[in-house]
């Protein structure tokens, strides 16, 4: 046999497995191109899917802002107290429903996803957010309110429900992230929030009283509430 | 002189026929041949199967987001941006004014948000690379998972670790295959649905057959489920 095909079987061989060592790293390693599609114009199709971007328009988006003056499928129109918490200049002082077991828990969980990244669990202001704010003593941060108040306490719920809506000196507006029964119902939990923490036994039920046992005779800990 | 030909199989110069040590080498060119075609196709499994393409995607972004930080150390509820999960087919990314809610007035000098603040201010969306992104042909529902308690962990992997984000799950069909015949290891309360790392106090399966049973959870394997 020629010695030159002794070489060559083993070049090959090394040349064949190229391509296996290739895949082999692409599995264990992170890549930053996307995956490869065997019917490519099947899996990326010319058709707008939310949120994609469009050559069509100048902003690139293929999902058109709303004209000036839409009004929202589901959004309360004529129903000032539900929608705008005020009725002509007055901050309604009433729920705009029955307040419910179910309304506070779901304010509870939509609190401790949107606003208590700020004001803290317990709305003291002490929210993980906020404390790192100040940490990097910006000079542009302002600490957010302590929800348990006295000023905060004697808000209209209408004034807080607008505040979450449209947002209060710097604090944003949540309205595209909060939608309308969300809102309220994170104010009943606001207010339930104040009670436990600025209210009297007196204000409790006198079988909810007795639930609560004797009260502890050293000072009040600090209130926390559980997540 | 012409007709004193050489015997050609001593010299092995014959064009006509196979030199001696041709038959050495019988086996091994066989065997070549015939592996060669599924050496081939392994090749070409391994190059589409969802390993090697789809699973640690992490393409680079406009913006150095880091979800480690925001998810994990702040540990904002995935929610707080990503407000179309509850209720619609798609999770979204969030407006610039999301980001700007709290970067109006935390790191406004940063250079890493340069392009935050310009597309606040131009009003122009911010080119985020898509990650987990599946066929066209493919209808997927985010509130439909999110609401029967299917977390974003189980898809999305341990995004509150991820500086950048990367894709741990390949997304394939056979994947989705997987948990729409058995569900139970990957449902969830409701509330612990965005919960990072969960570790439920019972077997997950004594909770996932409960709550399969208690939710009706029967996932349909039907092509009109997802393709339509």
């Amino acid at each position: 046999m020629p010695r030159f095909m002794k070489s060559a079987a083993v070049v090959l061989t090394l040349l064949a497995l190229i391509p296996l060592l290739v895949l082999v790293k692409d599995r264990v390693t992170d890549s930053e191109r996307p995956r490869l599609s065997l019917v490519y114009d099947m899996d990326d199709q010319d058709k707008v899917k939310t949120q994609r971007a469009s050559e069509l328009f100048a902003d690139g988006r293929s999902m058109r802002p709303p004209p000036a003056g839409t009004v929202a499928r589901d959004e309360p129109v004529g129903r000032d107290h539900l929608r705008d918490g005020r009725i002509d200049t007055l901050w309604v002082e009433t729920f705009p429903a029955p307040v419910t077991r179910a309304m506070v828990e779901r304010g509870r969980e939509r609190y401790g996803i949107y606003c208590a990244p700020c004001h803290g669990l317990a709305g003291n202001g002490d929210g993980i957010v906020a404390k790192r704010a100040e940490a990097l003593m910006e000079g542009t941060w302002v600490p957010p309110s302590n929800l348990a108040d006295a000023t905060v306490r004697a808000r209209p719920v209408g004034h807080l429900y607008n505040t979450i809506r449209h947002g209060i000196r710097k604090m944003p507006a949540y309205g595209s992230q909060i939608g309308v029964d969300d809102r309220w119902a994170i104010v009943a939990y606001v207010r339930a929030l104040q009670a436990a923490q600025a209210g009297s036994p007196a204000d409790l039920e006198p079988a909810d009283l007795a639930a609560l046992g004797p009260p502890p005779a050293p000072e009040p800990a600090a209130t926390t509430t559980q997540q | 002189m012409d007709s004193q030909q050489k015997d050609p199989r001593r010299d092995g110069h014959d064009p006509f026929r196979f030199p001696k040590w041709a038959n050495a080498i019988r086996l091994p060119v066989t065997l070549a041949a015939a592996l060669a075609p599924l050496y081939i196709l392994g090749l070409l499994y391994l190059l589409f199967s969802p390993g090697a393409t789809s699973v640690g995607y992490q393409p680079e972004q406009p913006v150095p987001y880091s979800h480690q930080l925001h998810a994990g150390q702040l540990g904002i509820d995935c929610r707080y941006c990503h407000t179309g999960v509850e209720t619609g087919a798609a999770a979204t990314l969030p407006p610039t004014s999301v980001c700007m809610n709290c970067h109006a007035t935390v790191r406004t000098q940063s250079e890493k948000l340069q392009l935050v603040r310009e597309s606040f201010a131009t009003g122009m969306p911010i080119p985020w690379v898509r990650v987990h992104d599946l066929p066209d042909f493919v209808y997927f529902d985010h509130s439909a998972h999110v609401r029967r308690g299917v977390g974003c962990e189980s898809c999305h992997g341990r995004v509150d670790k991820m500086e950048v984000v990367r894709q741990s799950a390949g997304l394939n069909m056979a994947w989705c295959l997987e948990c729409h015949r058995d569900p139970v290891p990957h449902l969830r309360p409701e509330d612990a649905v965005t919960v990072m790392g969960y570790a439920p106090d019972e077997p997950q399966f004594e909770l996932g057959r409960r709550l399969r049973d208690a939710r009706n959870i029967t996932p349909k394997t039907d092509c009109s489920t997802c393709h339509r």
